[in-house]
Formats: structure tokens, C-alpha cells, sequence
């Protein structure tokens, strides 16, 4: 009777008590995993979408030919049914393709592998023409066969050009033609509005909802459904994937913390894991990643161009410190430029300046290096008794003071680990009696004043996802990058070693190649442009109270065979 | 014919207004640090691809000319593609808007019948414990810090207890079902309620504040004594005579902020993962996707000047006092 006095009160319990219902009558999927992302994805169109979270949704979609075993690394066949045949001279490679089929029934033939490169070479697109230009012709023979030709021998063949998605000829051969004929091509391919990407992958798009979510479903035709590769009997043994986007982390774990995610792909702060391990339906794994994190120096100038002062400063950073105070362990410290997770390129044999010494003795090391080269101080940072004392006054070998160093790092709102890390060097020269400031600046005034304009001393970056193939440390190095957006960002010149890097490319012998990387590494740390600082953990988290079988790799357990692997509980 | 001047002056005014906006965002745009390319590609793309895709972006070309192909792409209803989403920027837009103009809309149309009531009993009983409490209450909400706010209101309501959504404006799992179309208004709207009570509660303190002082100073008008002579009741003086006029500049205070409101608040999109424009904004800005950064800027502007340009005609039209 009150209510019918109180006709508005009414209507708001009807409205709470209907909210209640429908919170409840959320439809549970059994066979549908749900994943956070942290972001909604830029594109689903190939040709644009370079961002993390568009390469998760279509790395489910589209295939390579070769991918990595998750538990070696080494390139195995995927949509190729073999390893590939090289003549002897190196040039011309054969390639078997396997019986697949694309997300809509159409077969999947060599033709399609033809015309991705025909696309890659028709609109120079970025990302995979440079990988592929090593190509100079490639014929399919018959449906399943692949026959290469190369303009020379390449190591970085299959490592690069055979992991590029392989797109269908049928979804792109009319948008292709159209496109030739406009001014800018690649501009009008990359416009192109793709809804539902065809592809061979064990996943397709089934609805996307702007802004909300990404639902995909299993792919009936996928070729790899029931095969066992690299020790993987493959499903995928669930029917759905439904992707949700959060806006930031304390709201996507809160949501897999009350089961409404079952994982969440993205890396998860350590300062999250002390609560999630409370949890008793919360699973936490850490995996090394391909990554580095590095300070650079402006070779270019003085007095970073003076080899010994790098190596000094490379003695005076205690990577032991950033690892537990910054990263709180959860990382690894760094000694070469190619991470030690990449355990067949890594050489654990270059100079690792004073990493498990004391402080004291760094410093006396630091400073006989920097004696012996002619730096002098006002106040040495070691007295005549060898007692170690805050130094004052440095000044050059030619008697001329030590100007202002700058260290420009990104700012904390940005990565905390890079800023502080900054601040903490600071320190350590200062006590060495380097003027030194490390300055935070915007992210993209960094990259603007280090790679566009090469104004500054020295830097502190990082890449987030190197590539496993460490040809990298060409691109880093080689003297011919070095040039306004090259990526030398240091400016180092080393003949010798651009002829190693340029001879390494064109190893097929990968066992004489290692050795040729090996080399590289050995010199990067005898020269130091870059001092690799640290390899931080990638984190991530699972809900366990409906899926099992996540697939642990290098960067973690976001990939397609945890997505192939995972069976309800 | 003096009207119609008038009204003349103020298109022109407002037209030669957006033109220096449109200029200016144009050159702050290119003035910042950074450029579009190095975030959209992969940090081991070469020069040369780097260079193919400037090229591609129409970035190469001197920066008047840039210039120049902006106004008359914008003259001609071409906004564009982002250089992000290589959609068109026009549709990126306007799929956004609805989101924040439902959120912050009826925030700010809440808050300001909220606010106006509340800020009249306020002034009206100015010096009890009810006037404190609501002051104090006001100012509270005033200054509250709304990533915080939001984040305990999640944390409260859609966790601990489970109310109420974790954010994002559907429920994947209904809409996947097919569910009815009263289903999903209920749906709409169950995610409505979190994030309008963040706002509604952040835009109720200075609404009220406004109400109660501007309440104030019309209680001290002559012609309130006289209400009060020809022995009206309290109730009609209160909210007939008073409370009318005392709500006028709130009025107007909330029809700017509607204007504004286009623009969302990033933060609590963000909190909230609600797909409105603000979230956009900053998205775009951060990016340097310069076709939609401009493009929402514009927007903001346009829908300012129309909406100073609507009061300005109104006023013009009410009030007596301003002639042409």
C-alpha cells in the first residue's frame, strides 16, 4: 500500500530490483573464454594495425608460415607442412604448404603466398616490404608448392619474410586493383574498413561491437585442429574468445579478481601482485621477455665520445640495485644487448664491468680507468689513504671541466622504472664528480631530440618486444643508420663491425652465424654505445575457476597456443 | 533592420572566431613534439619505409601547403581519415558522441535540477544546520578527485557488493544473446548509473553553491520585502519569486556546460570505459592523429560559439535592456 502511495519509490525498486535480475541472467558461456584487453583495438585491417592490443586479435586470424616453438624458439613449420629446401647455392628456396583452409571454406593455396608478396611489393608496405625485399621472385609451381628466388643468400629469410601473415588473394585481390589506382595506394588500403578479416588462424571475428567488445569464434577449417606440433596437441578446445576492453588495470583486475575476465593480456605492475596472490582463483605467471631496457650515450661528441669514460660509467651502475629496489626482483639485470632469455644468440661471455663487485671497489676501478686516461678531479673520488670520498671538480684529459650531462629519460606518469632508474644513475656520477641531470621529458620530445635531431648527452630507453632474430644489433649499430630517424641513435661508427653485421646477414649457417653475433655482442660491450640496464618480467594473470593449460613462452602466456591449449575446468 | 545587423555581426564574428581556432590548432598541432609516423610504426621499420609512409600521410609536402589542403578539405566536408584508426574521422565521431552526450548530458541536467532545489532550501534556511550541511556537502563534492571518487564507487558498488557493472557501457554477454531491446536499454542504462553518479555528484556542489549565493543576494531585493508586504505565503515567495530569478545564471552556467560536455571528461571515460569522445581526445592528442585531434577541437569550438551565439540572441531578445 505504501508503494501505491509512493508510486516513484515503486518504480525505482522495480528498476533496482530488474538490475539486479539482469546482473544475474549474464550469460555465462562455458566454452567462451573472456579476456581484458587494455585497450580497444586501432584496426582491424593488416595493413594499419601495428599497435599490441590489433596484433593480439589478428595474429588469432592470420598466419605465417613459420612460427616459434614456444618452448625452444627455433622456427617451425605452420602453414608450411615442412622445413624449408634450400639449393646449394642458397638462392632459390622450396617450400610445402600444408591443406588449409580459410575462416569461410575457400582453400588455401601457394597463390595466396604469391599475391601477399605481390601486395607487400605493390604498396611498399611497411613492416614487411623491407623483409621481403630480399625476394626477387617467387612462383607457385603447383597449389601447395612455393619455389623462392633470392637475390642473395639470407640468414634473416626465414626468420623475417617466412613469419609474415599470409593474407588471402580472394578478401584483398578487388581492394588491391582499386587501390592501384588512386595517388596514394598504401593510404588507401590502409583506410580500407575491414570487418571480418579472412583468415587461416584458429580464431574469426564473429561480431565487433565499437568501443565494447570483440567476439570471435572458433574457425571450423583451422589446419592445425588436432595436430600435435612442438609437443602441442592443438584445439582449440574452446568455442569462443570474448575480448572486453578496460580502460585502465585497477578496473580489469578487479574485474578478474571477481571472475568476469579469465585473463587479463596485458602486463600487470608488481605493486598488483601481493593482493592477486591473496586470491585463491588467481594465477600469477612470470616469464622473461624479449626485451631491453638501456642507457644510450651521444657518441657523436664529446665526452661521451671518449670510449673510456662509457666504460667507466658502465662500472658505476649497479644494475643489483635497480633489480631489487626499482624492479622488486621481478627482472633480470642486463649485460649484452640481446637478452639472456634469448638463450641461443645470447653470449654470456662480454665484459659485465664490475656487476657483483662492491661499490667501493666500482668505484676504484671506475676511477683508475679514468685516471689512467687523463681525467683529473678537484676532490678525487678516492683519497690517498683509498678511502672512497664524494669527488668534486671533473675535468677532461684536456684539462678543460666537465660541462652539464644531461640524461633524458621518459617521465615517471610514463614508466616509472625508466625515470627512476634515471634519478639513481644521477646519483652514482654525481659521486663520481659528473655534473650530471637526469631530465624527464615527454615521450615524444625523446624520441624527437634522440632519433630525429641527436641533441643530447645521453638517453634512457627501451624496446618493449625485440624481435627473437637478433639482427637488431645491425640496425642499432650500423654506421649507414646513423642519420636523422636512423636507428644509430648513439652515432656509433665501427667499420669492423658493420662488415661482421652486413656478413651475418648473409650466413645461412646459423652455427656460423652465432658466431658472428657472438662477436657483435663482444664489441658492443667492449665499446658501449648502449649500457643494457635491465630485462624486466612480464607478469600477467589468470582467473583459474574456468580454464586450465595456459602456454608459458618468452613475453609470456598471451599468445595462440595458450588460446589453442586452454581447455575448461 | 538593425535586428537583422545585428544578427549578422554576430555569424560574421563567430565565423572569422572559428577560422582563428582552425588555424591556430592546425599550427599547435604541428608545433608540438614528435610526430604521427614514429607511433604508428614499428620501431624496426627502416627510413625508407618511414619515408613511404610519410609520403602516404601527405606529411612530406611543405607545412602551408598541409595548410591549405586542410581548409579547403574542411570547406569541402572532407574531415579526413585518423591517421590511427584509417577511418574516416567524421565516422569516429560521431559513433562516439551519442555515449557522451547520454553520460554527460543527463549528469549535468541532474545535477543542475538537483543542484538548484537543494541550493534554494540552502539560501532559504541560511545559518541552520540543514544550510551548514549542505555547504559543507558542496563543497565537498566540489573538490572531490574524481579518478578517486570513480575508482571507490567501482570498488564499492560494482565489486564489494555487485550492483552495478565493472565500467563499459553493454554487457558483451546479452548483447551476443540477442537479447530484447528492453533487455538492452535496461542494460544501457544499468551502466548508465555508476558513472552518472560520479558525475552528478561532482557537478551537484557547484550548481548548489551557485543557486544558494545567487539565492542569496535575491532575497535582499526590494521586491521580495514587497512579496512579503502583500502577505504571500513563504512557499510561493521562496519559489516563485526568488527561487526563478536566483536560478537564471544557473541556467546559464549549465548551458555552457552542456556545450562543454561534448568534449566528455576524459578521466571518468577512462575509469569507466565509456566510448565517448573524451576518451578519444586525449587518445588523439597523445597520438599526434592529427585529422581527429583538429576534428574534435573543432567540434568543441563549433558547438561553444553556436552556443554563445544562442545566449548572446536570447539575451538580446529578453532582455530589455541591451538594445541592437
Amino acid at each position: 500500500m505504501r508503494f501505491v502511495k509512493h508510486p516513484k519509490l515503486a518504480a525505482c525498486l522495480c528498476a533496482a530490483v530488474l538490475m539486479c535480475i539482469l546482473s544475474c541472467q549474464k550469460a555465462q558461456k562455458s566454452l567462451t573464454v573472456r579476456i581484458g584487453l587494455p585497450q580497444e583495438p586501432k584496426s582491424l585491417n593488416i595493413w594499419l594495425a601495428s599497435d599490441a592490443n590489433s596484433r593480439k586479435i589478428l595474429d588469432l586470424i592470420y598466419q605465417p608460415l613459420y612460427t616459434r616453438d614456444p618452448a625452444t624458439l627455433e622456427l617451425i613449420p605452420w602453414l608450411a607442412s615442412e622445413q624449408p629446401v634450400f639449393s646449394s647455392d642458397k638462392l632459390t628456396c622450396t617450400i610445402k604448404l600444408k591443406k588449409a583452409k580459410w575462416s569461410d571454406g575457400s582453400g588455401f593455396t601457394a597463390r595466396d603466398v604469391v599475391f601477399t608478396r605481390k601486395m607487400f611489393f605493390d604498396f611498399k608496405i611497411p613492416r614487411y616490404y623491407s623483409k621481403w625485399k630480399v625476394v626477387k621472385d617467387l612462383q607457385a609451381p603447383d597449389d601447395h608448392t612455393l619455389v623462392f628466388h633470392l637475390k642473395h643468400p639470407s640468414a634473416i629469410f626465414l626468420s623475417r619474410a617466412l613469419t609474415a601473415p599470409i593474407v588471402s588473394e580472394k578478401e584483398w585481390k578487388a581492394v588491391a586493383q582499386k587501390a592501384l589506382k588512386t595517388e596514394k595506394p598504401l593510404r588507401f588500403i590502409q583506410d580500407y574498413a575491414v570487418e571480418k578479416p579472412l583468415g587461416t588462424g584458429p580464431f574469426s571475428i564473429f561480431e565487433y561491437k565499437r568501443g565494447s567488445y570483440i567476439y570471435m569464434k572458433k574457425n571450423p577449417w583451422f589446419f592445425a585442429s588436432g595436430e600435435t606440433i612442438a609437443g602441442h596437441r592443438l584445439g582449440p578446445y574452446l568455442d569462443n574468445i570474448l575480448f572486453k576492453f578496460f580502460g585502465t588495470s585497477d578496473v580489469a583486475i578487479l574485474a578478474l579478481k571477481k571472475g568476469e575476465i579469465d585473463f587479463y593480456w596485458w602486463e600487470i605492475q608488481p605493486g598488483y601482485i601481493k593482493d592477486l596472490k591473496n586470491q585463491n582463483n588467481i594465477k600469477i605467471f612470470f616469464n622473461k621477455k624479449s626485451a631491453l631496457y638501456y642507457m644510450g650515450f651521444n657518441v657523436r661528441k664529446p665526452p661521451f665520445s671518449d670510449r673510456t669514460l662509457r666504460q667507466a660509467i658502465a662500472m658505476l651502475i649497479n644494475k643489483e640495485f635497480i633489480l631489487t629496489r626499482i624492479l622488486q626482483n621481478y627482472g633480470t639485470p642486463m649485460h649484452s644487448i640481446v637478452p639472456s632469455g634469448n638463450s641461443f644468440w645470447y653470449n654470456p661471455d662480454v665484459e659485465k664491468y664490475g656487476y657483483g663487485k662492491p661499490y667501493d671497489l666500482r668505484i676504484k676501478e671506475a676511477y683508475n680507468r679514468l685516471r689512467a686516461a687523463g681525467y683529473t678531479w678537484q676532490i678525487p673520488p678516492v683519497d690517498s689513504d683509498g678511502n672512497i670520498v664524494k669527488a668534486e671538480g671533473m675535468k677532461l684529459p684536456s684539462g678543460d671541466p666537465m660541462g652539464k650531462i644531461v640524461i633524458l629519460t621518459p617521465p615517471a606518469d610514463y614508466d616509472p622504472k625508466r625515470a627512476f632508474a634515471g634519478t639513481m644513475i644521477q646519483e652514482w656520477l654525481r659521486n663520481m664528480g659528473m655534473p650530471v641531470f637526469a631530465r624527464p621529458m615527454s615521450f615524444n620530445s625523446l624520441i624527437d631530440a634522440v632519433k630525429g635531431k641527436h641533441q643530447f648527452d645521453a638517453f634512457i630507453l627501451g624496446y618493449g618486444r625485440l624481435n627473437l632474430d637478433p639482427d637488431y644489433l645491425r640496425a642499432f649499430f650500423y654506421s649507414a643508420n646513423d642519420r636523422p630517424r636512423g636507428w644509430n641513435m648513439s652515432g656509433y661508427k665501427n667499420p669492423y663491425f658493420d662488415r661482421i653485421a652486413d656478413e651475418q646477414r648473409r650466413l645461412t649457417d646459423v652455427y656460423a652465424r652465432r658466431r658472428l653475433i657472438m662477436e657483435m655482442q663482444k664489441i658492443l660491450m667492449r665499446d658501449v654505445p648502449y649500457i643494457p640496464l635491465y630485462n624486466p618480467k612480464i607478469i600477467e594473470a589468470v582467473c583459474t575457476d574456468r580454464f586450465s593449460g595456459w602456454v608459458e613462452q618468452v613475453n609470456g602466456i598471451g599468445n595462440i597456443w595458450s588460446l589453442c591449449m586452454i581447455r575448461p575446468e | 533592420m538593425r535586428k537583422y545587423k545585428f544578427i549578422f555581426t554576430k555569424f560574421a564574428e563567430i565565423f572569422i572566431i572559428f577560422f582563428i581556432i582552425m588555424t591556430a590548432l592546425f599550427f599547435l598541432f604541428r608545433l608540438s613534439p614528435g610526430d604521427p609516423v614514429s607511433k604508428l610504426v614499428d620501431p624496426m621499420l627502416t627510413p625508407e619505409d618511414t619515408r613511404h609512409m610519410i609520403e602516404q600521410l601527405g606529411l612530406d609536402k611543405p607545412v602551408y601547403i598541409q595548410y591549405l589542403i586542410y581548409v579547403k578539405d574542411f570547406f569541402t566536408g572532407n574531415f579526413g581519415h585518423s591517421f590511427h584508426y584509417g577511418a574516416p574521422v567524421s565516422d569516429i565521431i560521431f559513433s562516439r558522441l551519442p555515449c557522451t552526450v547520454l553520460l554527460f548530458t543527463s549528469s549535468t541536467v541532474l545535477a543542475a535540477f538537483a543542484g538548484i532545489f537543494l541550493g534554494k532550501i540552502a539560501a532559504w534556511r541560511k545559518g541552520s544546520c540543514l544550510d551548514n550541511f549542505l555547504s559543507i556537502s558542496a563543497l565537498a563534492c566540489h573538490t572531490l578527485f574524481i579518478p578517486w571518487f570513480a575508482l571507490l564507487l567501482l570498488w564499492g558498488f560494482a565489486y564489494k557488493i555487485g550492483w552495478f557493472p565493472l565500467g563499459g557501457i553493454i554487457s558483451p554477454e546479452l548483447w551476443i544473446d540477442n537479447s530484447s531491446l528492453m533487455v538492452k536499454i535496461l542494460d544501457v542504462i544499468h551502466h548508465l548509473l555508476l558513472p552518472l553518479a560520479t558525475l552528478f555528484v561532482i557537478h551537484l556542489g557547484s550548481y548548489l553553491l551557485l543557486m544558494r549565493s545567487s539565492m542569496l543576494g535575491v532575497l535582499r531585493e526590494d521586491y521580495i520585502l514587497t512579496a512579503r508586504a502583500k502577505g504571500l505565503s513563504e512557499k510561493v515567495i521562496r519559489n516563485r519569486h526568488a527561487a526563478r530569478n536566483a536560478a537564471l545564471p544557473v541556467i546559464t552556467s549549465v548551458g555552457l556546460s552542456l556545450a562543454f560536455s561534448i568534449n566528455g571528461g576524459a578521466l571518468t571515460e577512462q575509469i569507466f570505459t565509456w566510448p565517448g569522445i573524451g576518451r578519444e581526445l586525449i587518445f588523439a592528442v597523445s597520438n599526434n592523429d592529427y585529422p581527429l585531434a583538429q576534428a574534435c577541437f573543432l567540434l568543441i569550438a563549433a558547438v561553444v560559439l553556436v552556443a554563445n551565439l544562442i545566449v548572446d540572441l536570447l539575451y538580446a531578445y529578453l532582455d530589455p535592456r541591451i538594445r541592437y
